[in-house]
């Protein structure tokens, strides 16, 4: 018998106390009461209107700035990669996308503030040189599209750093290829270049919805308690500000564990099915 | 072909705008502290805030710490997966994956739940103790990128030819761990580096919950209380965060290539 | 001569400032296997690109079938192409490769079925066993045969192959080029095969384009080519040359270090007393004297290669290397370094090169 396991038990002790204890902890205490008996209040409890609403506005924000952050990114990637621009655009727009993917959390806020808030600098652009009031037009940086607008901030950049790679893999005989047994651009992209690129654009969307899903900073920084998304209401919850019953506290967290779970498993899935074609 | 470039140029351009306007608007904002006139006042009040260097300080060192422990973990870890349990890859790659999936919040407010001082490991009874605990969560969240730069180092070494030079010359596992295999992966372990500098040094929700006097919780509070500052802050991290991506562009120059990735 | 089936006229490309095609004309006739052959850089990929499609000619026009298609789109050209490697689309199984030129001209689902059952029986490969791989799952030389199936299927009225043999393993690539050449000579599809390798181009083409720096430097057979070269470099580039230098004298004499050469026909361009550069193939080369050869040179034996069938034997005589192949005979063991020899060879077989 090798002993050779051994090896990796530090790290994985480590994993076990940081990582997987504290999440088990969260799941298990979510289905306990005070007393620490087995309940399903705790979960029930998640369904009234107020914490439904967090949820579903969180969702709808997370989906959103995913979904855009994706497109967007990928257009970007592909204008990089395949679209004919110059070749010299590539290290500094990957370097930038470096940058601005890291570039999250609290400072990202005060960089919204200052542009898109009542007082930023494009706001006050759009209104004096253009007469455009987006304030007026319902616009507020505190809210779904306001958060959404400053959570592509990262979620472009991260797409491009993914998806360059795999841009990059793509090979000019395929079109090429395609072309020539008599495929339009169209049916080139819908038939072989999007199959194959779909993998990893499902990936790109599972991770980045997890990356807003479970955004903290910058939407607290943004917005303080006033948009009352889950991982606020949670912050909330552990400083003791609302909530009165501890529980519900799990419950939110181990809701916020449940959906992004599903995220990946739905990625998972797919991957698997659309990729039966790789080694 | 014509048409294709000026798609590209538009996506290009609308998406250049989107990311340039943000910077511009703060630096902007950022020097209109004195009214009338572009100063550099809203810098010079942040820097000379007493808080500010506290915080930025125990930033630092908490990132340093961050790394130390990172790489003492990491390292050996990948090193010997590659070597000697190529099947426990998988598992490795999943676990390094989890921080991605579960929310930071999530897991402090698990560590704050088993870790309080009646548990039976009560780290955050003590200013030290909590500090450990922060470091070991920040380590959780830098595991992805720390995990991922060092394996990909290691492929592009041969590990197990370099393990058996080192040993056929009587070298031992930490003689071999510290002078061959770490200078090997030395620019992989530099990238790794950079990257958690750069996630630790603005980290909000972990310090703000345990309670410890980081620089996010500091940016987070000037927000709510000034104006200016805060513009001038985020010029300041945007700087950092740069920096920190510049240096690892800069080390990778010297990082050795696998055999046959040209690109 | 019959009307060509595909005609390439003044055809030129440059890229800015670069000029990789000047002036390049060819007549193909249907049903013809014609090889371009050349070192690489030498434009012969470009022109077939141009011809596929894929690069616009800066001048010139390209004509198949009687229709001018020099500004069409490829998709437009009805041309099937064969690359280099690993051009099957990695997303779709043998039969979806086969069948993808078919799909996308909106052919009906069973006759899509019945021509890929074709074409993988015209490729050998039997459709119950490989019809629902994926590429990654075949060797080298089988994805091959399935792009050339790919290719064919849709009936194009012209075959390009871009080096498709170059990836593969040189057995492998033997047999390969065997095959398509038999599959092309039953199908009658004109086909145009971008090379480096002068073996490949020599023995499947009916006709061999020999390109050099942008240009064709000679069209002809095989035998044209490799017996009657018509520059220097066509000399130099197809099979191993032996090059002697020697100083005109009268009467088409040539003086080679200790020897004389009697050249049958007397140089029209050069004077006497002028260097000359005559060409010989190891081939035609014997060592000792043999019956009926007219030109004799005395030389040392400089190095002998072993080769298996034949002994590769290097002479120097004079300022010059020769080379020259003789037959491996049991009997008789190799010359060995150092030995002096006389070496003989027929003034006939003398190539004079300018």
């Amino acid at each position: 018998m090798s002993l050779a396991w051994l090896g990796v038990m530090p790290f994985l002790l480590f994993a076990l106390l940081f990582l997987v204890l504290p999440t088990m902890q969260i799941i298990v205490g979510s289905f306990r009461n005070a007393a620490g008996e087995f309940t399903l209040d705790n979960i029930v409890n998640l369904f009234q209107p107020s914490i439904m609403a967090a949820y579903w506005i969180s969702i709808r924000i997370s989906v959103a700035s995913a979904l855009l952050g994706c497109l967007v990114g990928f257009l970007m990637a592909w204008a990089m990669v395949l679209g004919g621009l110059p070749g010299w655009l590539r290290s500094p727009l990957l370097t930038f996308s470096g940058v601005a993917s890291n570039f999250a959390g609290i400072p990202l806020a005060f960089a919204f503030l200052a542009t898109f808030g009542r007082l930023g600098l494009v706001t006050l652009i759009l209104r004096d040189w253009f007469g455009i009031n987006i304030y007026a037009m319902g616009f507020n940086i505190l809210s779904f599209g306001g958060l959404t607008l400053t959570y592509l901030f990262f979620q472009i950049p991260l797409t491009i750093l993914i998806m360059t790679p795999a841009l990059d893999g793509m090979r000019r005989e395929w079109r090429e290829a395609a072309s020539i047994l008599g495929a339009s651009p169209f049916q080139y992209w819908r038939m072989v270049a999007l199959p194959i690129l779909w993998p990893s654009l499902l990936g790109t969307f599972a991770l980045l919805f997890a990356n807003a899903f479970g955004a903290v900073a910058t939407a607290y920084a943004l917005t303080g308690s006033s948009l009352s998304i889950v991982p606020i209401l949670l912050f909330a919850q552990i400083r003791g500000d609302v909530l009165q019953d501890p529980h519900l506290g799990y419950a939110l967290a181990f809701g916020m564990i449940v959906i992004t779970g599903i995220a990946n498993f739905i990625y998972i899935w797919l991957r698997a099915r659309s990729e039966r074609w790789v080694k | 072909m014509k048409i294709n470039r000026f798609w590209s140029w538009l996506f290009f351009g609308v998406g250049a705008l989107y990311f340039v306007l943000p910077l511009i608007s703060t630096a902007e904002f950022s020097l209109k502290m004195r009214r009338g006139a572009y100063t550099p006042d809203a810098y010079w009040t942040v820097l000379a805030d007493p808080r500010f260097q506290q915080t930025f300080t125990y930033s630092v060192l908490m990132a340093l710490a961050t790394i130390a422990f990172g790489v003492l973990l990491v390292v050996p870890t990948a090193y010997w997966v590659r070597l000697k349990l190529p099947r426990w890859r998988p598992v490795l790659e999943f676990i390094t994956l989890l921080p991605l999936i579960i929310p930071p919040i999530v897991i402090v407010f698990g560590y704050i739940r088993l870790y309080n001082t009646s548990s039976w490991l009560p780290l955050t009874g003590s200013a030290m103790g909590t500090n450990l605990l922060l470091m070991f969560g920040y380590v959780i969240l830098s595991l992805p990128y720390m995990y991922r730069a060092v394996d990909t180092g290691l492929r592009a070494i041969d590990v197990a030819t370099l393990t058996e030079a080192a040993q056929s010359l009587g070298a031992g596992w930490v003689t071999i761990l510290t002078r061959v295999i770490l200078p090997n992966v030395a620019v992989a372990v530099l990238s790794g580096a950079f990257i958690t500098f750069a996630i630790v040094i603005g980290e909000f929700v972990m310090a703000a919950l345990l309670n410890r006097p980081s620089f996010g919780p500091y940016m987070q509070l000037l927000g709510a209380n000034r104006a200016y500052e805060p513009a001038a802050l985020a010029v300041i991290a945007f700087a950092i965060t740069w920096g920190c991506m510049a240096l690892i562009q800069f080390v990778s120059k010297f990082a050795p290539r696998a055999p046959g990735a040209q690109h | 001569m019959p009307e060509p089936f595909l005609s390439i006229q003044h055809v030129r490309k440059s890229f800015g400032a670069t000029t990789v095609v000047q002036d390049f004309n060819l007549d193909v006739e249907a049903g013809e296997f014609i090889s371009f052959l050349g070192p690489s850089g030498c434009g012969k990929t470009t022109v077939l690109r141009m011809v596929a499609g894929f690069e616009e000619p800066s001048g010139g026009r390209i004509v198949i079938g009687g229709k001018d298609v020099t500004g069409l789109k490829p998709n437009q050209r009805n041309i099937g192409m064969v690359f280099q490697a690993y051009a099957l689309f990695p997303n779709l199984t043998v039969a979806q490769n086969i069948g993808f030129g078919l799909k996308v001209a909106g052919v009906a689902r069973a006759e899509i079925d019945s021509r890929v059952a074709e074409m993988l029986d015209i490729i050998k490969l039997p459709a119950s066993e490989f019809g629902a791989r994926y590429p990654y799952q075949l060797s080298g030389g089988q994805q091959q045969r399935i792009a050339l199936a790919r290719a064919l299927a849709p009936r194009p009225k012209v075959l390009l192959l871009d080096e498709p043999l170059s990836a593969l393993d040189a057995k492998v690539r033997v047999s390969l080029r065997e095959e398509i050449r038999s599959i092309q000579k039953k199908l009658g599809i004109t086909t145009i095969f971008v090379t480096h390798d002068q073996e490949e181009a020599l023995s499947i083409s009916d006709r061999i384009v020999v390109m050099y720096g942008g240009k064709a430097e000679q069209v002809g057979t095989a035998f044209e080519i490799y017996n009657r070269p018509a520059t220097r470099f066509v000399a130099g580039f197809v099979g191993t040359l032996n090059v002697l230098e020697g100083r005109l004298g009268n009467a088409g004499k040539v003086q080679v270090g200790s020897g004389e050469i009697v050249l049958r026909e007397e140089p029209a361009d050069v004077r006497s007393g002028d260097i000359v550069s005559l060409a010989l193939r190891p081939e035609a080369i014997a060592l000792g004297r043999r019956a009926g050869d007219d030109a004799v040179l005395a030389g040392e034996i400089a190095d002998v290669h072993f080769l298996g069938s034949v002994i590769r034997v290097r002479v120097r005589a004079g300022d010059s290397i020769v080379s020259l192949d003789t037959f491996n005979n049991p009997a008789t063991p190799p010359p060995r370094i150092g030995d002096k020899v006389e070496i003989s060879f027929s003034s006939g077989d003398v190539m004079l090169l300018n």
